[in-house]
């Protein structure tokens, strides 16, 4: 994006000399074997009923030939992110170089604006009570593995993906594999009309995948009544 | 069908609509009271509404702070060296403290009869208590990925549901006061009248909206979310509290208008949590 069309102060994607980290997500890679939110899980002791990373499909096509499109979510990591705007104490900031949306657990008060914030369901609170970390009662959420990204390391989901559905780099390194990839396929962002600038892009997903389903004019009853069961177990 | 969501919780729960209820009223007890130095009609809910305001004040403070997950944290709001002035929250919460000094030195000088230092602080107070309902509307507003929240006429929605609840707060203390509650009639009539009208066209644009304001709007219209909303909310608290109005008018009952302001207080209630939960639905399935 040139310099001339920038719109917000905040944003660091071609930005000169600062590093701006994006995920590239191969839809016509991923086998939905959710190793990738397992690795997650792994890594952070990610609570039971929240993830920072999860992976839902959609059954797409007409009998036989049905298939299901998976569509693996995180959180964007948006150059011009709500949650940032939205915090009154800047629990949430932006790392510049590299562009992670990070939360400090001792600042943040919970009053859940960033949760409302976000268009991505990206944040989840963390339970009032957890085993092995003091972490509690605060939003939580995906920080691209920060940790392991400034170690040189790939964040962990990209690390266990099988498929190499899942591609990390610096977007504003012309030379990185998401450079490549986003330069040379048809990509998609998630809700692009929010205007937050989201740098996780997906390709082979489409407009059916990636907006509202059809399916929410009429939940089917099951749904409900598992949600109500999750609500009951998790007591929220 | 052959869809896998994951279940998202809402972001905000019920009791951050009742502390909507509780604020909206304290303002408009405070507009009430600062107008009692405008018109003398109001005067005998001077000191009752000041009151009722900073009590409720006390009330809704609590349940704001209860309702954060480190309610002990509630301070780093109020610290200048965390604080984000692009939240609506960090500028509510400094409104909401500023508020209460207001109101104590406002009580303080009805207390000791000081007239003249009283006017100034019931305007002043009056100010800041504008601030509460347009800061919650603000609150809602700034979040342009929900439908039904993303418009800016929404703190105009919360500035005149303050006055029509606060005024019908105001009409059920002032009793058989005739002078007083032949102005307050004026007041609950023209703040309802405006609820409806703003509720209206928000509910027409949603409706014209893309494909999760469309949604937004069937899950505002129907099953409970519907009832609460359209039921209790526009018909039984704005509609009706309107046309009891107009007859009230009409024909001097008393009777009427006491029916009015509760039916105002139900509906300003129910418009509240629909207007707070119901666009928040929708999220849950993304």
């Amino acid at each position: 994006m040139s310099e001339e069309l920038r719109l917000s102060p905040i944003e660091t994607r071609g930005v000169a000399g600062k590093r701006r980290f994006a995920m590239v997500v191969d839809t016509r890679r991923c086998i939905g074997c959710m190793a990738c939110q397992v690795a997650c899980k792994a890594e952070y002791d990610t609570p039971l009923g929240v993830n920072r990373t999860w992976v839902p499909y959609k059954v797409v096509g007409k009998y036989p030939t049905v298939r299901r499109q998976f569509l693996p979510r995180l959180c964007n990591h948006c150059d011009d992110a709500p949650c940032v705007r939205n915090c009154p104490v800047e629990a949430t900031f932006k790392v510049e170089d590299g562009g992670f949306i990070l939360q400090r657990y001792e600042r943040c008060i919970g009053c859940r604006s960033c949760m409302a914030a976000c268009p991505y369901n990206a944040r989840f609170m963390l339970p009032s009570h957890r085993t092995y970390t003091p972490i509690t009662n605060v939003v939580d959420k995906c920080t691209f593995c920060f940790h392991r990204v400034t170690q040189n390391l790939v964040p962990a989901c990209v690390q266990t993906c099988i498929g190499r559905s899942r591609v990390f780099g610096d977007i504003n390194d012309p030379n990185s594999e998401v450079s490549y990839l986003v330069a040379t396929n048809p990509t998609q962002v998630l809700r692009p009309e929010e205007g937050t600038k989201p740098h996780v892009f997906y390709i082979g997903a489409d407009r059916n995948a990636t907006e509202f389903g059809r399916d929410a004019y009429h939940p089917p009853e099951v749904m409900e009544q598992e949600r109500s069961a999750f609500k009951r177990n998790f007591k929220i | 069908m052959g869809e896998y969501v994951w279940f998202h919780d809402v972001s905000w729960h019920a009791s951050y609509a009742i502390y909507f209820f509780v604020i909206g009223i304290l303002a408009g007890l405070s507009f009430m009271s600062y107008g009692s130095w405008i018109t003398p009609a109001l005067r005998p809910l001077r000191e009752k509404a000041a009151y009722g305001s900073l009590a409720l004040m006390a009330v809704g403070g609590l349940l704001l702070i209860a309702d954060l997950s480190q309610p002990l944290r509630f301070l780093n709001v109020l610290n200048p060296a965390y604080l984000s002035f692009t939240s609506p929250l960090a500028w509510g919460s400094l409104n909401i403290a500023a508020f209460g000094v207001a109101s104590v030195l406002y009580i303080m000088a009805l207390r000791k009869g000081d007239e003249v230092r009283g006017k100034q602080l019931a305007f002043v107070t009056a100010l800041l208590a504008l601030g509460l309902p347009i800061y919650t509307g603000y609150d809602l507003s700034v979040h342009q990925s929900r439908p039904m929240w993303n418009t800016p006429i929404m703190p105009v929605l919360f500035v005149a549901l303050a006055t029509a609840s606060g005024s019908a707060v105001g009409s059920l203390m002032a009793g058989a006061n005739e002078a007083t509650q032949r102005v307050l009639r004026e007041y609950m009539l023209w703040s309802t009248g405006a609820v409806g009208v703003i509720l209206v066209s928000i509910l027409g644009t949603t409706n014209y909206g893309g494909a999760a304001s469309e949604l937004t709007f069937v899950i505002m219209t129907t099953g409970t979310m519907g009832l609460i909303f359209i039921g209790f909310g526009l018909l039984a608290g704005t509609a009706a509290p309107v046309a009891l109005l107009l007859v009230a008018h009409w024909r001097e009952q008393q009777s009427g208008l006491m029916l009015a302001s509760v039916l105002i207080l139900v509906g300003s209630a129910a418009l509240r949590y629909a207007l707070l939960m119901g666009p928040q639905q929708l999220q849950t399935l993304y």
